[in-house]
């Protein structure tokens, strides 16, 4: 078995004159829980559907359990439990009559452990979809994506729009598809808590290009947030190699940096910690937006 | 023992749950003997990742915190229950300190600068520049 689940090599990607997907490699390493992260449009989406073999790879190659999703749909789709951000569901079904749909598609589904995510969730075997409130779809179109034991569980924005007991057995839900062995997790989110949470590899995409990717330890080690202060004020941002960004005012600017800075003449540091990823995600973005 | 743990910080979480593992050995939250919840029950009430607990786990037993049985989970062990009580007492000295500080107006984070000053001109006093002294 390759040890990448899912391997995706210089994949490019254009809707029109927009590079959706800039030369993105990846690797998804086996029973990692794998973070995407990036602002609306960054190609989050796009990449996902690549992955699931929905959309055929321009250029570059994508290789998920060692084959390609769009040569193999059925051999890759078979492992793979998949979650949007709005879940397509039959809306004439009923609960029960839904989880029976869904067995017939999956030969590995398990109608046991289906009925204890069913009760889990609280969900009304008899309801139809249509009267189901946002949360309640969400738990149901995790229930199919869960019950069949995926070796792959691609979440794309699962708990967007969702309130936070339903974002909790969502990423419960991930916790213990991670806790069986070998299973992967690959999702997406703009809700960095939820990442910083439960993944151990993080990728973060920004206007189509990977900025971002490794384990989400080794991120948080280079990256350092510190505070300066300057003993005159200074009118426009002070330039300071090596920093990704740089915010602030008066005498007081922050540096986001994943390398050593030089000191600064005519300031010290007063303040010098481990940068969150908020901190390193809106540095990323920001500083690359005031270079363009 | 209620664990709470901050993703927002930078604190990596592995040490965050390591902290107040020590902590709740500490405050007599759990006690020699006792057990702490397995790897995948305490990451989903906390809901993070499986390996962020075993690895948390794993630093706890060799500090030698915690021993890890094979099967039947993780226990605190005796040494521990010793140093819990000096941490007792040490911290009642560090809330009195803090009490007279209070009277300062300081900002917590003024006090953390305070303490972090304190404590790195000690380590640089105790680096080997003697020649000079």
């Amino acid at each position: 078995m390759p040890e990448s689940v899912v391997a995706i090599t210089n994949l490019s990607r254009r809707f029109g004159a927009k590079a959706a997907l800039n030369d993105v490699s990846l690797d998804v390493p086996r029973g990692s829980v794998f973070g995407l992260v990036g602002e609306n449009g960054a190609g989050k989406s796009t990449l996902i559907k690549h992955i699931l073999g929905l959309w055929r790879a321009e250029t570059g190659a994508i290789r998920v359990f060692g084959v390609d999703p769009v040569a193999d749909p059925v051999s890759v789709l078979s492992r793979v439990g998949y979650l949007s951000e709005q879940p397509d569901l039959p809306e004439w079904m009923t609960v029960i009559e839904f989880m029976r749909y869904m067995q017939a598609f999956y030969p590995k589904w398990d109608p046991l452990y289906a009925e204890e995510l069913r009760r889990q969730f609280g969900l009304d075997r008899d309801k139809r979809i249509r009267v189901l409130s946002k949360g309640q779809r969400a738990k149901l179109g995790l229930l199919g994506a869960q019950a069949h034991r995926p070796d792959l569980l691609l979440l794309d924005e699962p708990s967007s729009g969702l309130d936070p007991i339903v974002r909790s057995d969502i990423l419960a839900a991930v916790i213990r598809t991670v806790s069986e062995e070998g299973r992967t997790v690959f999702f997406s989110s703009h809700l960095l808590e939820e990442i910083e949470r439960v993944s151990d590899h993080i990728a973060m995409l920004h206007q189509g290009k990977l900025v971002l990717c490794g384990p989400l330890d080794e991120i948080k080690a280079q990256y350092r947030r510190m505070t300066l202060r300057f003993e005159t004020q200074q009118s426009t941002a002070p330039a300071v190699p090596g920093a990704v960004s740089v915010r602030g005012a008066g005498r007081e600017w922050t540096i986001i940096c994943n390398q050593a800075i030089k000191p600064i003449d005519g300031s010290h540091v007063i303040d010098d910690q481990a940068a969150s990823l908020n901190d390193i995600f809106i540095g990323i973005a920001g500083g690359v937006h005031s270079l363009a | 023992m209620v664990l709470r743990l901050n993703p927002a910080s930078g604190v990596p979480l592995y040490l965050q749950l390591i902290e107040q593992v020590k902590h709740a050995i500490e405050t007599g939250a759990i006690e020699t003997g006792e057990q702490l919840p397995s790897v995948r029950k305490m990451a989903e009430d906390l809901l993070i990742n499986p390996n962020t607990v075993a690895r948390a786990y794993r630093d706890l037993e060799q500090e030698g915190i915690i021993e890890l049985k094979h099967g039947s989970g993780a226990f605190i062990t005796d040494s521990v229950t010793a140093r819990a009580k000096i941490m007792t007492k040490a911290q009642t000295i560090v809330q009195s300190a803090l009490d007279r500080l209070a009277l300062f107006d300081l900002t917590e984070e003024e006090i953390r600068r305070l303490v972090e000053t304190e404590l790195s001109s000690r380590r640089a006093a105790k680096s080997p520049r003697k020649k000079y002294a």
